[in-house]
């Protein structure tokens, strides 16, 4: 008849068990669940990219525009891309009812219009990547540097410096500079 | 052998669902939440569902781990033993895209990847339901196997949004992108 108690000590303590698809599950404030994206506030610069470790975010260049995609099957939760991201744009929820039956339901993308080069017309950054950059450079004058690709931006400043050269080159001369350069 | 519609296939299935845990190289984070989910805290046996200790008595395949090449032979024998409809419960970042292992030279890097080589091989799989996390929480995966018996739809859907452009018109007359840190520009479009 031991059982007998067995019973009596059930009764005391009651239901253990959740009643877990019925009711809402439990889920405490520091639970990390799929991360959300604020398009407004995300600037494209793929900070997240480079540090999400199983690469779940990547930001990649599709035809003429700049693609962040969040892959949530290969999410491990960190949070480390709302913790790098210097917009704050990242935000971790607490969702986790994910399943799906299709893979490309695992998928969001945030879609940047493209900065094109002002020399070569070809699109090399996040349009709003260039904008954060030449307002946090506190210089409205770098703004004809920065909405040049990196190539063009190379080629502009080795021809102002060619310039240059020719302009002072009487005073570099006579620092030995150019002499130095030529041997 | 014929192709299986998977409504059909569910429907032929009457009673509760029996599941096979399937390690394919797994960290075991998962496989302690599988067995989580089946301890009285969650007790899925309250919904039918049994483990079982082999793949021929199965209904349902609880994979887990990014499927290591060592295990791939094992993978697709189990998979080719379990009896038609034959579904399969991809659980974990791992199973779902390969997780942190995913381009890894030791691996397939994920379910997905798996589909194709038992494509090859001549192994039809009449049911797939990825269920992401690292590792799956047991709400998860009885979430998971809602979906899996279409007891409940899938939420995730798939998202593309633009990032919007704010502009604004300058004193001189040109248009260009408001300022950051000013939230609320004079003029705004998207």
């Amino acid at each position: 008849m031991s059982f007998l108690k067995v019973l009596a000590v059930a009764a005391k303590r009651g239901r253990a068990t959740i009643r877990y698809p019925l009711e809402p599950p439990l889920v405490t404030p520091f639970f990390r669940g799929k991360i959300s994206v604020d398009p407004s506030k995300c600037i494209g610069c793929g900070a997240c990219a480079r540090i999400c470790p199983p690469r779940a975010i990547e930001l990649v260049r599709e035809d003429n525009r700049f693609v962040l995609r969040y892959f949530i099957g290969r999410c491990i939760f960190c949070g480390m891309c709302a913790d790098t991201c210097p917009q704050q744009a990242i935000e971790v929820s607490h969702e986790f009812e994910l399943a799906t039956p299709r893979l490309e339901d695992l998928y969001e993308e945030v879609i940047h219009r493209p900065a094109t080069c002002s020399v070569c017309g070809e699109p090399y950054l996040p349009r709003k990547l260039v904008e954060k950059a030449i307002e946090s450079s506190g210089m409205e004058v770098a703004r004809e540097r920065l909405e040049m690709c990196p190539q063009c931006r190379r080629i502009s400043t080795a021809q102002v410096i060619a310039s240059s050269r020719l302009r002072f080159g009487s005073d570099l001369l006579e620092a030995g500079e150019v002499e130095e350069r030529r041997s | 052998m014929r192709s299986v519609d998977l409504r059909k296939a569910l429907e032929r299935i009457k009673r509760s669902i029996w599941v096979f845990h399937l390690n394919t190289g797994s960290c075991n984070g998962c496989d302690i939440e599988i067995l989580d989910a089946l301890t009285p805290y969650f007790d899925v046996e309250r919904f039918g569902i049994k483990l079982v200790g082999s793949p021929r008595h199965a209904d349902v395949a609880l994979l887990t781990g990014p499927i290591t090449l060592r295990a791939l032979p094992k993978v697709v024998r189990a998979l080719e033993a379990m009896p038609r409809p034959r579904l399969v419960l991809a659980i974990g970042a791992c199973a779902v895209g390969g997780g942190i292992w995913f381009d890894s030279y030791t691996l397939l890097g994920g379910f997905p990847r798996l589909l194709r080589v038992l494509k090859s091989a001549g192994i039809e799989i009449d049911g797939v339901v990825y269920v992401p996390g690292c590792p799956a929480r047991p709400e998860a995966i009885i979430y998971g196997v809602c979906v899996l018996l279409g007891v409940v739809k899938p939420k995730v859907s798939r998202r593309a949004v633009e990032a919007p452009i704010q502009l604004e018109v300058t004193q001189a007359g040109e248009v260009r992108s408001v300022p950051m840190h000013r939230e609320g520009g004079a003029d705004t479009r998207t």
